[in-house]
């Protein structure tokens, strides 16, 4: 029988949702438990992760309660960390591939994600970064996309899609709604532009990514606009 | 074994680079070392090997060409912490990654935490950033403390990891910095950190760095070279 693995997650949280993601698409057995992250439990911090911080995945030791884990499980945090982690238990779940060849170019776009997706779109999103680098960053991924894939990498869905799909998820929220701390109309401009031709492929395996259940079913719309509109006030 | 040949592009003095370097000497892999120089550039370099033109990068496969004419029938990679899983995934039993999935785990949050509490402030404080002080540092030291096994000779396990081909570089150069006094840093921060670590609550840590620099596949690979920008 296989060990136990619990993710303590937030669904807000585009990181929780990685790993939410990679689990999904290989059907692994999980229990998926929402942390207060704004009236943050105890234990969490004393049992589970010190920093109290999502996603943390605890694995092994008894199965128990989420609300009280046991010092038997290992305890992994880091969502890029916990994904490498869900490909080696799942070895031909294809979350990465088994050439080395392809597994370094899965690596390199999860990297590429994170320096040039995450950081400036968050950051535009906050108001602290530029409209220019956020199209400077989707520019560079897409430029290691192959030409007309379903996935990011290869011919299967990897970690490097799980990698980049949340962040996709909420960019077409922020799109559609506007949300965010940056000037005013900026969210619909960058939609617009992304639907012009020099993204063409960008968009359709952004399209094609969030038409996955395994999207839909990880990412709550609704939950995520009713923070941005709280969180993203602009002050005029 | 792969058949396949591998070209390392690297550069002495880069402490990314000598990752791939320590990793290669590490599972044994037969390969052809290129030298660049990081202030003068060879013109192919960007177009034929790495578009961000830095180091390290390799070509895989492909024919058996002259390092100075890649082929375009190699693939080219880049990133050194990628390249030395790649190589960990070439020779999976150089136990340079953990058979087993959670060490693996420990292995890369090591890394993880490398990245962000240590390998960024070398520069900085070489530069002399006065971001950079003497508690950032030992909050760095603290933090890779703190992770350290007890009783284990590296920091997964007593099997030298990919976590340990991370850090070695870069704390080899700033020893160096650190120990002749080399840097645009003040020297009482210098001083400072060095008395720090000799309290005998750091001797974990000392332990192990020792260890890191003592590793033969270090050795073999880290040059002494006083770097481009402190002439």
């Amino acid at each position: 029988m296989s060990e136990q693995l619990t993710l303590y997650l937030h669904k807000l949280s585009p990181y929780s949702q990685k790993v939410q993601l990679a689990l999904t698409e290989t059907n692994a057995p999980y229990r998926g438990y929402h942390v207060d992250l704004f009236n943050k439990p105890k234990w969490f911090t004393s049992k589970v992760n010190p920093v109290g911080k999502v996603p943390t995945l605890t694995y092994g030791g008894p199965s128990v309660d989420p609300e009280d884990p046991s010092p038997l499980s290992a305890k992994m945090t880091e969502s890029n960390v916990i994904l490498e982690f869900l490909a080696d238990l799942y070895p031909d779940s294809g979350l990465l591939p088994k050439d080395p060849v392809l597994r370094a170019k899965v690596r390199f776009f999860v990297d590429a994600t994170t320096k040039h997706i995450d950081t400036p779109f968050y950051d535009f999103v906050r108001g602290q970064g530029s409209y220019e680098d956020v199209l400077k960053g989707i520019e560079y991924v897409q430029g290691l996309l192959e030409e007309g894939g379903d996935f990011a990498v290869g011919d299967h869905y990897t970690i490097a899609d799980a990698c980049i799909s949340p962040h996709l998820a909420r960019l077409k929220t922020i799109t559609e709604t506007d949300l965010g701390k940056f000037a005013v109309g900026m969210g619909l401009k960058l939609g617009e532009e992304l639907k012009g031709p020099k993204f063409t492929k960008f968009t359709k395996y952004a399209e094609q990514i969030l038409e996955r259940p395994s999207s839909k079913q990880t990412y709550d719309e609704e939950i995520v606009i009713t923070y941005y509109k709280s969180a993203f006030v602009r002050t005029q | 074994m792969p058949q396949e040949q591998i070209t390392l592009y690297t550069a002495k003095v880069c402490p990314y680079a000598q990752r791939t370097e320590i990793a290669l000497a590490e599972v044994g892999a037969p390969f052809k070392r290129y030298e660049i120089d990081l202030a003068n550039k060879p013109e192919w370099y960007a177009p034929k090997v790495n578009p961000a033109s830095k180091v390290p990068a390799i070509a895989y496969g492909g024919p058996d060409v002259p390092p100075e004419n890649p082929s375009p029938e190699s693939t080219k990679l880049a990133e050194s912490l990628i390249l030395v899983e790649f190589i960990g995934d070439l020779y999976p039993s150089s136990n340079i990654l953990p058979a087993d999935p959670v060490l693996r785990a420990k292995a890369r949050f090591f890394i993880e935490l490398v990245s962000t509490k240590f390998s960024p402030n070398y520069m900085k404080f070489a530069s002399g950033n006065p971001e950079v002080t003497h508690t950032t540092l030992l909050a760095g030291v603290d933090a890779i403390q703190g992770i350290l096994p007890d009783g284990a000779k590296y920091a997964v396990s007593d099997q030298y990891t990919i976590a340990d081909i991370a850090l070695a570089p870069f704390w080899a150069r700033f020893n160096v910095l650190v120990q002749k006094g080399i840097g645009a840093y003040k020297d009482e921060e210098r001083k400072s950190f060095l008395k720090a670590l000799e309290d005998p609550k750091y001797a974990k840590f000392n332990g192990y760095v020792q260890r890191l620099l003592a590793r033969q596949s270090f050795k073999s690979t880290f040059h002494e070279v006083r770097p481009l920008f402190w002439r």
